[in-house]
């Protein structure tokens, strides 16, 4: 028996942001949701120290985490459709690279980067939705990781107050639980609200 | 004179006035202007706005603040 997807999500287009913790693991989720188009972006290489909650093995340590990504995503789905840059963004490569995007995943460390992406694409892009991250260090506490709809176009994840510093590490679990939270948010937004246009878009 | 300015959905009160504009509110608060996003009525206010954007009592004022980690 063919494996059960939603047809409705084979025409949406999703940019993922940093293939880190968050990224690497979102695009497991995505994949295995048969998910339309991803767009990875990235530019470092994996580091040893990476394998304690990115979706990387340790025969990977050295390659591009877009290259890694890469066949890890097509060894779940030989089919699925990737696009990736081996680049760093800016304000005005996001707006290059993510136009064709209906949704995309901020998926970054540091915490201005943060902001600048999802400033850009709340100022720079029309119609596009940015699913943010902001507090998901530390271990425990599982239930102060919310999903919160801040406006149309705003998603945020996270318990927003616990950042990365001494003592506080990022761990697999916690960083898990945020991917797995940013992946159903955008799951939701592309079948409740963006499959009309998703629909529209096949004929 | 006090003012009142709607942060978030909860009210704050300032006890020597309105801050002059945004700028201003963010140095209040201890908000570092590198890692907050904006937003006042719904509108975004790009960071190199944030000095000349004046407030009012009547607006609703969203500071999303982020920190590091992913």
């Amino acid at each position: 028996m063919a494996p059960q997807t939603f047809f409705e999500l084979k025409n949406a287009v999703v940019g993922i942001a940093g293939l880190g913790g968050l990224g690497s693991n979102v695009g497991v989720a995505l994949t295995r949701l048969k998910v339309g188009k991803l767009i990875l972006v990235d530019f470092d290489v994996i580091e040893e120290s990476n394998l304690t909650r990115q979706n990387y093995f340790a025969d990977q340590v050295g390659q591009h985490k877009v290259d890694a990504s890469l066949e890890n995503f097509r060894r779940i789905d030989p089919e699925a459709n990737l696009k990736g840059h081996k680049t760093r963004l800016t304000p005005e490569k996001i707006v290059e690279v993510f136009k064709d995007c209906h949704v995309i995943a901020e998926c970054f460390d540091r915490a201005d980067q943060k902001k600048m992406i999802v400033e850009t694409v709340l100022t720079k892009m029309k119609d596009v939705v940015v699913v943010s991250v902001s507090g998901l260090a530390g271990y425990g506490r599982s239930n102060e990781i919310v999903t919160r709809r801040i406006s149309d176009r705003l998603v945020l994840v996270g318990d927003t107050v616990s950042g990365t510093g001494p003592g506080v590490p990022l761990t697999a679990p916690r960083v898990g639980i945020a991917a797995y939270h940013q992946a159903n948010a955008i799951a939701e937004l592309l079948l409740n609200e963006l499959h009309i246009k998703l629909a529209r878009n096949s004929k | 004179m006090s003012a009142v300015l709607k942060i978030n959905g909860a009210e704050k009160t300032f006890d020597d006035g309105l801050p002059s504009n945004l700028s201003e509110l963010l140095t209040i608060l201890k908000i570092d202007t590198a890692t907050v996003v904006a937003e006042i009525d719904g509108k975004i206010i790009e960071r190199k706005d944030f000095a000349q954007t004046s407030l009012n009592e009547a607006q609703a004022i969203e500071l999303i603040r982020f920190v590091g980690g992913g």
